[in-house]
């Protein structure tokens, strides 16, 4: 009589007990063999061996390395050109000079799709254009490829971007008027929720 | 109740039946008008818990992309992308703090994650390594190196900048963006081309540097080299020949103070406004402080017009980098 009672004393008091709150996952690299998208995250062992890359990796124009007295950066632009050309604005479908009507959304979507179009062109193929120091760093990386992978990464330099000021202040407007919009909606419901 | 017609019973049941139905939902009824009329309802707990889940702040990440708020942010590779990077910028009295809520990415494949503490452009840092506390190397940090172990990082001023890449489609991460308070603001990017700021180091033996990313009219109106209370120095800091407290301004066409060109330094307090047209990429305050004294500067900004450009003699205003318009 006694038992029963203690089990089911027992089952209360787990289901009274305060649950954890969920916490998304964080994993550490894709499933071998099979595609993950982020909106259904799998649960990954973190010490997973790392898996063998199914495909061969498709030729990419290879950044260029750049040293500068103690500091490595990597930079996305000619190094011949030197700092990246900048972007006309023409070139860019603006909202103030596009003649259509786009939402706002679509605008920024097509100035960053532009931009990014923009920042690609600028790199040239190494194979081409590579000058002496270039060639230098290309045959410095060819020789790197042979190395772990881990080491391979912690050897790779600082990183930056080749961006003007141009294009750094757009997005930075861009990025001004979206908190505003954000500051407004907020504001809308602060009052919707006073107002009941 | 023997003497009501059957009808009579009928309906008395049933409007029984149908108030212990609603019960519940009357007493939830009062419960609302209760609440409704709560004068206290504003400054409780709970409204501040429901607007804050409310208006957590979410949308998808571009490869190239600017933040200035907080939320909830997720970047998921349509295509291999692997040259991104995210800015963010915060208000001149706040840090940046990024968490990682979602990671997915192929290190091992080449993929990467890092946080920069600051900004970088063309290889040019803000701040600069004279004026920041860590070495550069310490300002990476790299999410396949550190993983879990820095699942949160704060910047050390109110810039900063992630750069990843990814090769998989559908990989990709969440990061959270929230802000944190700084009292004494050091090193600050401005949002916008105009404004008003008061820089003050106190007793800390930093450089800071305040940075406007526009041509600007800037106008110095109170300089502050030692005691708060205005009194001139018995010694006068030793000249502005890179020692003692001083503030210079610099303009230059790229990102890092130490490469800009000096434009004016300002070595002994005043209180009469100082302007000068700047008409460079970037012009930035910077604030040279031995530790020794409470040093504070005060100044406005507005953004150049076009037109001030064609009168560059008008009303003794210097100009520099010009024409850069």
């Amino acid at each position: 009589m006694r038992l029963p009672l203690l089990v089911s004393a027992g089952v209360v008091l787990l289901a009274l007990l305060p649950c954890p709150p969920c916490r998304a996952l964080l994993s550490r690299g894709p499933v071998p063999g099979a595609r993950q998208a982020p909106q259904l995250p799998q649960a990954l062992d973190f010490f997973q061996p790392p898996p063998q890359p199914q495909q061969p990796q498709q030729p990419q124009a290879r950044p260029v390395l750049l040293r500068m007295g103690e500091e490595y950066f990597l930079r996305l632009g000619n190094l011949n050109k030197g700092p990246a050309a900048p972007l006309s604005p023409a070139s860019l479908p603006l909202a103030g000079s596009s003649g259509s009507r786009l939402s706002p959304d679509e605008v920024t979507a097509n100035f960053f799709r532009a931009l990014l179009q923009q920042l690609l062109l600028l790199r040239r193929p190494l194979d081409s254009s590579a000058g002496p120091t270039e060639r230098g760093t290309e045959s410095a990386l060819g020789g790197r490829q042979e190395a772990p992978e881990r080491e391979r990464r912690s050897e790779e330099p600082p990183i930056s971007l080749d961006l003007t000021f141009h294009l750094l202040r757009e997005v930075l407007e861009m990025a001004r008027a979206e908190q505003l919009a954000q500051q407004a909606h907020s504001n809308r419901k602060l009052m919707e929720i006073i107002g009941k | 109740m023997a003497s009501m017609s059957p009808s009579f019973k009928l309906q008395c049941h049933f409007i029984l039946i149908f108030l212990v139905a609603l019960r519940g939902e009357s007493r939830y009824l009062e419960l609302r008008e209760a609440v409704d009329h709560d004068p206290f309802l504003l400054f409780g707990s709970n409204l501040k818990r429901e607007l804050a889940e409310e208006q957590l702040y979410r949308r998808a990440l571009r490869c190239l992309d600017m933040l200035s708020l907080q939320g909830q942010f997720t970047f998921t590779a349509d295509r291999p992308q692997l040259h991104c990077a995210v800015f963010f910028i915060g208000e001149p009295e706040e840090f940046i703090t990024i968490h990682y809520d979602l990671v997915s990415i192929d290190c091992q494949g080449g993929d990467f994650l890092k946080v920069f503490d600051g900004w970088i452009l063309k290889g040019e840092k803000f701040p600069s390594s004279q004026d920041h506390p860590l070495p550069t190397t310490e300002r990476y940090i790299d999410f396949c190196e550190s993983g879990l172990s820095r699942r949160s990082i704060r910047s050390s001023q109110n810039v900063a900048m992630i750069f990843f890449r990814i090769h998989e489609p559908g990989n990709g991460f969440t990061i959270t963006i929230t802000t944190n308070p700084n009292l004494f603001p050091c090193n600050v990017m401005s949002q916008t081309p105009n404004g008003r700021f008061t820089l003050v180091v106190p007793h800390q033996h930093r450089n800071c540097s305040f940075s406007i990313i526009y041509p600007v009219v800037i106008k110095i109106s109170d300089l502050t080299l030692g005691h708060l209370n205005g009194l001139q120095l018995k010694k006068p800091s030793a000249g502005c020949g890179a020692k003692g407290d001083f503030v210079e301004l610099l303009g230059g066409a790229g990102l890092d103070p130490s490469k800009m060109m000096t434009l004016a330094d300002l070595c002994y307090p005043f209180h009469g406004p100082a302007q000068m047209k700047i008409g460079c990429d970037n012009t930035v305050v910077r604030m040279v402080s031995s530790g020794k004294h409470i040093n504070r500067v005060t100044f406005e900004y507005r953004q150049l017009e076009p037109y001030e450009l064609e009168n560059p003699n008008g009303n003794s205003i210097q100009e520099f980098c010009l024409p850069a318009l």
